[in-house]
């Protein structure tokens, strides 16, 4: 009696194949890039596509070995290949699981910089009126601490929030007890430009285990240019507090980010040398955002999406360069992308989402007790657009905010999985939707992406990345190692 | 530059392929699509301040149509398939939620 089946029985055989659901978008005229459902990547010849689409695979070929590996198609007899699709799509949608863990209290609006790109419309230093109480920050981690997840980030911004210290040293003490007694951990970040840093503060950060996130555009020249203050001294403040930092807290205890302005948009060298020289672990490349006073001060239309996608794609070139030469050095946008493209693990980058990231990914608490689903939905309110406001801690609480017809419809009219060509776009499932945005720029939540610069730049970060996996494997072996 | 007239036949052409080129095309040109008998007439105006040559949008245009009939294909043949993986992926979601509810 035979022990095993003949060799005929495990060959593949036309007529018992099919077709898995795929999306593709035309790279080039005779280029495609295709999809699966859980984004798994590769770029066929339009003759493949139709092949593929038709089922014309021979299964000794290249191509039928592409797209089985793809999950492209699958054989008629083979579930195990539906199931593996949903236990990573299930993956993948993890981040819901986990809903609202970054709360971000806005314990200033004051500022003692006047950026002309500021998204968030600072105060002037001397209105302590906008400072927000003891009572609203206690009532604001009281929220936190009842939304389910158990790891929350509790982050401190501004305006300048090392202006409204005394608040921030108030309010860890109490939040870390409360969120004990709640069986929950806390992690702290002060947002700051750290101008304002003294060695108190630096102690009060160490103790606490508190991370710092500051504001660093380049070198001198460009980054005083670009955030000015009093004594026009910003670049040197920064740079001093961060390796204050790196020395008492630790190099990973601190970043920075960049934002992009028309002056950086020749100096991306200049920019990424500033960072290594400080030691930083990484950079990102941010364009400037359509909220505050970037928009007032029309900054953000000094250049477009077009231009920015040049400026990125030059920095990364230029970054790729400096790890083949053994230091790693990530650009942290592509680094989102590449695990969202590599990996199936849950994003916790809420622009990368959908259902969108607002109020799920993130609560915001104004210092005036105000609640707003995004941090650039509060910056919409301070130019009188209270679109994005779910609500006040005077007389909400979590389930009240979470579960708000504002929030819900936002999320629902804004899902890329059923939106205007966001539904058929093979990049969907890395996107994510922005609803802030496309409220922002074109007034819809949904956004007509054929217009949409966040679209545009999106699909051009995303198809340069498929050309450097497909097209050179030295840089290719840098990206898989940012996607860990 | 000129508007552009692309007819198919209504017989072989479907309206919904057509509906979703045209959405793609906005920021290039508007196109309005008039059934009449058996024949979908596709009118582009060029978008202002757009200097692509007209046999350019026209390409890109056909160029569209062709995508979205292999899209709209695609989706017909493997509706099924997709719904089978999402009910794979979150129906024990929705039985979770159900037995919580009832308890």
């Amino acid at each position: 009696m035979a022990r095993f089946q003949p060799a005929d029985a495990f060959r593949v055989k036309r007529d018992d194949l099919e077709l898995l659901p795929f999306r593709f978008e035309r790279l080039a005229a005779d280029r495609f890039v295709v999809s699966n459902v859980v984004g798994d990547m590769a770029t066929l010849s339009g003759v493949d596509l139709r092949r593929l689409s038709n089922l014309d695979l021979d299964p000794s070929e290249p191509l039928y070995a592409l797209a089985a590996e793809k999950l492209l198609v699958r054989r008629k007899d083979s579930p195990v290949i539906l199931q593996l699709l949903a236990l990573r799509l299930r993956s993948r949608m993890g981040f819901l699981q986990h809903p609202s863990q970054l709360h971000i209290l806005v314990v200033t609006l004051r500022c003692e910089h006047s950026c002309p790109y500021c998204q968030v419309s600072r105060r002037s230093v001397d209105r302590e009126l906008y400072d927000m109480s003891f009572a609203t920050a206690l009532r604001a981690v009281d929220v936190a601490l009842s939304s389910p997840s158990e790891h929350l980030k509790l982050e401190f911004q501004g305006g300048e929030p090392l202006l409204n210290f005394d608040l921030i040293r108030q309010v860890v003490p109490v939040a870390r007890e409360r969120s004990i007694a709640a069986g929950k951990t806390v992690q702290f970040v002060i947002t700051s430009n750290l101008a304002l840093l003294t060695d108190e503060i630096l102690d009060f950060c160490k103790v606490n285990e508190i991370l710092l996130s500051t504001s660093l555009d380049g070198p001198a020249d460009l980054h005083n240019r670009n955030r000015p203050r009093p004594g026009g001294n910003s670049h040197a403040l920064a740079v001093e507090g961060i390796r204050r930092a790196q020395e008492l807290l630790g190099a990973d205890r601190v970043g920075a980010l960049m934002t992009t302005t028309q002056a950086s948009l020749n100096r991306v060298e200049d920019i990424v040398d500033e960072y290594l020289r400080l030691g930083l672990d990484g950079i990102f490349l941010r364009p400037l955002s359509p909220y505050g006073f970037a928009v007032k001060t029309k900054q953000f239309y000094k250049y477009d999406g077009r231009v920015w996608l040049d400026f990125y794609e030059r920095g990364l070139r230029y970054i790729l360069e400096i790890n083949k030469q053994g230091r790693h050095f990530p650009e942290f946008y592509t680094s989102l992308l590449m695990r969202r493209m590599l990996t199936d693990r849950p994003t916790g980058y809420v622009d990368l989402r959908s259902p969108a990231g607002i109020g799920l990914g993130a609560l915001v608490y104004n210092y005036d007790g105000k609640v707003f689903a995004s941090d650039e939905g509060r910056m919409l309110a301070e130019m009188g657009d209270r679109t994005f406001e779910l609500g006040n801690l005077s007389s909400d609480d979590y389930a009240s905010l979470i579960l708000s017809d504002r929030l819900i419809d936002l999320v629902d009219q804004s899902l890329t999985q059923c939106a205007p060509q966001c539904s058929t776009c093979a990049f969907e499932p890395l996107c994510g939707a922005d609803p802030v945005y496309h409220h922002a720029t074109q007034g819809d939540p949904v956004g007509i992406k054929p217009l949409s610069e966040f679209c545009a730049r999106q699909k051009g970060i995303m198809t340069l990345l498929v050309r450097l996996l497909e097209e050179s494997p030295e840089d290719a072996a840098i990206l898989r190692r940012w996607a860990r | 530059m000129t508007s552009l007239v692309i007819e198919y036949s209504a017989a072989t052409q479907s309206l919904g392929a057509l509906r979703e080129a045209a959405y793609r095309l906005i920021g290039h040109g508007s196109c309005q699509i008039e059934t009449v008998g058996d024949v979908h007439r596709c009118l582009i105006e060029p978008a202002p301040r757009r200097h692509r040559p007209d046999d350019e949008l026209r390409s890109m245009f056909i160029d569209l149509v062709t995508d979205e009939n292999l899209r709209e294909k695609l989706a017909t043949e493997t509706a099924a398939t997709r719904h089978l993986i999402l009910a794979l992926a979150f129906g024990a979601l929705a039985s979770k939620d159900d037995a919580s509810s009832s308890a």
